[in-house]
């Protein structure tokens, strides 16, 4: 184990003594992180377009329904979990169906942007002209504006006038029915009649535009200026690209160590074949460590966020630097010349890294680019990413993201430690 | 004596990326005494670094076993590779450290530490009388430094045995000799065993003890200089460098029926040094003949009636060098 750490200490001393991996684990990537981010936060395309709500019916009614579709109407960001969760689980729901307590507890921990629970009694309260709660959870701020929020009070302000709208009418009927001596209309007659009319006066009040409109530059309120919020995309995403550049970059170093026959130096030390293999794949994977750390405090000191689970961060950002170590050690063995490795790693960083998200949110991309991103490392890191730093979420949010990039590392590592050169 | 390196049967074979397999070496097959300085010597591509590399654990042979003061390489090789140290044909440090943060780094690798590490380190510095450039990185050195710190990194651990594999290459004479003085003092004053690998006749003959013949991957002779050159015969043996020409088929075989005591003729035509360049090694005639000197009028005058250019000529006895053309056919600097 000392041994694999000296040899560890070493290669990373020889890394930092040329000039030129600092321009390229510093320099760049931090410049790009500012750039990208200041650019991303203006355009207000920083986080996620879509907001996830948890909507819970306890009614189930037809005028439940109304509020319902309502809700979707007034705002088309407004994903609301589990009715109108998608195939990628944008609700990140599991098999699990959705309870009021798990609930509440998203709400709580900021993964889901609101809670609304329409409650038992709900239709049979607007019809009796009764007062009901529609119980609300959130973590924002109830004094600043919040787009669900927004959203909820303007619906619910509209099925309110459109029951003061029923109740008058109904005592108008009664009245009317009195006053003209005709003989009382049946239950049934009566009800269809109101509905009619609730029906009526929802649909004119719809026609209205309605008293708040949200816009997407809204969607995150923290008090914050809207600039910093480019940098929850530009840090995870720059940070995973030179992830890529540094932890690529030594196919290169690799080769290099044949050619200089440090390598075989090396090999005639009584270390084991494994010692060795071990203490390149720690080198590789610390500057991948070392390089998300230096973007990470650039974005840290521009006002990125970092979510409230940092263990759950941390593994993510070794998962994707771990998958990125195996990939190197899987196309080590058929590189033939330092430029061919330079090559591939321009290639791979510069195509990997849009394809995935890196420099723009997936979901501003067409369905299918989405799916097709997911080939790369890079979106699994960045859906893990979003998880944790807009959704707040914890570590079981990110375990099938870290599933899939630790995965991949291992099948890789079986390819890479196969064919390692040793000779 | 005992043995401190002892190979059996030794073989590598590489596969080629177009397929095909090279065989480099073919069933070696070595004693190596204890306090000796043993040269294998052999043209380029003979197979000797490969088979240095075989012994040291560096490349896993195709087919047989060495053993280092007694320990397997292939199964003991932890053990085997304490015994020795490796200077390898490259100059296997790293170019951006320093020569100290290079010997430091190797020396830690051994197990080495504090105050220890220090001393070693400055006592080697100073072995190869680089102790004042210790602090520049190696990349600014000279070849010959470069090869002095690449041979106290093979000394780090103070090994009973050492590995050199053309230490001498691509330097200056006086760095050649230097590190050939050191060769000898390792043995003599450290009572180490040197496996020493060359194409160079003049240094095997200077330092060894004992001498691997080595051609095609394969030992074509062993044993001391006097034993290898007893191999020989007595011939002498006559150099003839002689102008760009062409020396017919029937004028080899009247010198050969004329002078008394010719035993072989070989003729070498001119050859291009390499590709790129309009150089071209003059054309030889080599003969082997008992009393060489006695004969060596008789060969002349049969030349110039032929009318060959005889640019120089030398008569030299019998030594590695023909021992090495009787057995091939070939100079060893072809
Ligand atoms: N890694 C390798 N792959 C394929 N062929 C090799 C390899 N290493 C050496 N060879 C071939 O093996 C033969 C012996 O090489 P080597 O041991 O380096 O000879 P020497 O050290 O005597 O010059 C040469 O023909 C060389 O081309
Ligand atoms: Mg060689």
């Amino acid at each position: 184990m000392r041994s694999i750490l000296t040899i560890i200490l070493n290669d990373l001393k020889i890394f930092f003594a040329q000039r030129g991996n600092l321009v390229g684990l510093l320099v760049i990537p931090v410049l790009l992180t500012l750039v990208v981010g200041w650019s991303i936060g203006q355009i207000g395309g920083g986080g996620p377009t879509r907001l996830r709500v948890d909507l819970i019916d306890n009614d189930q009614t037809e005028l439940s329904a109304i509020l319902i579709e309502e809700l979707r109407a007034a705002n088309d960001a407004l994903v609301l979990c589990p009715l109108d969760n998608d195939a990628d689980d944008f609700c990140r729901l599991g098999e699990d169906p959705l309870q009021l307590d798990s609930a509440i507890e998203r709400a709580r921990s900021g993964r889901t942007s609101a809670l609304i629970v329409i409650p038992a009694g709900y239709a049979a309260a607007l019809e009796g002209f009764e007062r009901i709660n529609i119980d609300y959870y959130s973590l924002s701020d109830p004094l600043l504006p919040s787009p669900v929020l927004q959203s909820l009070n303007a619906v619910l302000q509209r099925a309110g006038s459109a029951s003061i709208t029923t109740g008058v009418a109904g005592a108008l009927l009664d009245n009317l029915t009195a006053a003209t001596d005709l003989p009382p209309l049946d239950k049934e007659t009566r009800d269809g009649f109101l509905r009619s009319i609730y029906l009526r006066s929802q649909e004119m009040l719809t026609e209205q535009p309605p008293p708040v409109r949200f816009r997407v530059a809204d969607a995150d309120n923290e008090g914050e200026d809207g600039s910093s919020n480019g940098f929850n995309q530009s840090g995870p995403g720059m940070g995973s690209l030179y992830v890529m550049f540094t932890v690529l970059g030594g196919m290169a170093v690799l080769l290099r160590e044949r050619r200089q026959w440090t390598l075989q130096r090396l090999m005639a030390l009584p270390l084991s074949r494994a010692q060795i293999l071990a203490a390149k794949i720690g080198v590789y994977f610390t500057l991948g460590m070392i390089q998300y750390f230096i973007v990470f405090a650039v974005g840290a000191a521009a006002g990125m966020d970092f979510g409230s689970d940092p263990p759950a961060l941390l593994a993510v950002m070794a998962a994707f630097v771990l998958c990125i170590t195996a990939l190197t050690f899987a196309l080590a063995p058929w590189i033939k010349s330092e430029g061919q490795a330079r090559g591939l790693v321009l290639l791979l960083s510069l195509s990997l890294a849009p394809l995935g998200g890196a420099w723009w949110p997936l979901e501003i991309v067409p369905e299918f680019m989405r799916t097709l991103g997911h080939i790369s490392p890079v979106a699994w890191a960045m859906n893990a990413f979003q998880d944790l730093i807009w959704f707040n979420g914890g570590f079981t949010d990110v375990l099938p993201e870290i599933g899939v990039l630790l995965a991949a590392a291992a099948v890789l590592f079986i390819f890479g430690i196969r064919s390692f050169k040793y000779e | 004596m005992q043995l401190m390196v002892e190979t059996r049967n030794l073989r590598k074979t590489y596969s080629r990326p177009d397929g095909s397999t090279i065989e480099a070496v073919k069933g070696v097959d070595l004693e190596i005494r204890q306090g000796e300085i043993f040269s294998l010597l052999g043209p380029n591509g003979a197979g000797k670094t490969t088979t240095i590399s075989m012994i040291s654990g560096l490349v896993t042979p195709t087919e047989g076993d060495a053993t280092i003061g007694g320990f397997s390489i292939t199964t003991q090789s932890m053990q085997a590779k304490r015994l020795m140290g490796f200077v390898p044909q490259e100059i296997a440090l790293y170019p951006e450290l320093s020569a100290r943060q290079n010997l430091a780094f190797f020396g830690r690798m051994y197990g080495l530490g504090g105050k220890a590490l220090s001393r070693r380190v400055y006592e080697l510095l100073e072995f190869v009388d680089l102790a004042d450039r210790q602090k520049d990185r190696i990349d600014t050195f000279s070849g010959g430094m470069k090869r002095r710190v690449n041979l106290a990194a093979g000394l780090l651990n103070s090994p009973p045995l050492i590995y050199m594999d053309e230490p001498t290459v691509g330097i200056d004479p006086q760095s050649r000799r230097r590190i050939l003085d050191t060769v000898k003092l390792l043995r003599d004053e450290q009572g180490m065993t040197v496996l020493y690998t060359t194409h160079l006749m003049e240094e095997a003959e200077e330092l060894s003890d004992r001498v691997g013949i080595m051609d095609h991957g394969e030992i074509i002779a062993m044993g001391t200089q006097a034993e290898l050159t007893q191999q020989v015969g007595e011939e002498d043996r006559l150099e003839f460098t002689i102008g760009a020409q062409e020396i017919a088929e029937d004028l080899v075989e009247r010198v050969q029926h004329q002078t008394a005591g010719v035993t072989r003729i070989l003729s070498n035509p001119p050859e291009q040094i390499s590709d790129d360049s309009s150089e071209s090694t003059p054309a030889r005639l080599i003969i082997f003949a008992k009393r060489g000197r006695t004969a060596l009028p008789q060969i002349i005058q049969t030349l110039d009636a032929a009318d060959v250019d005889i640019q120089s000529v030398a008569v030299r006895e019998p030594d590695l060098e023909a021992v090495f053309l009787a057995l091939t056919g070939r100079a060893l600097r072809d």
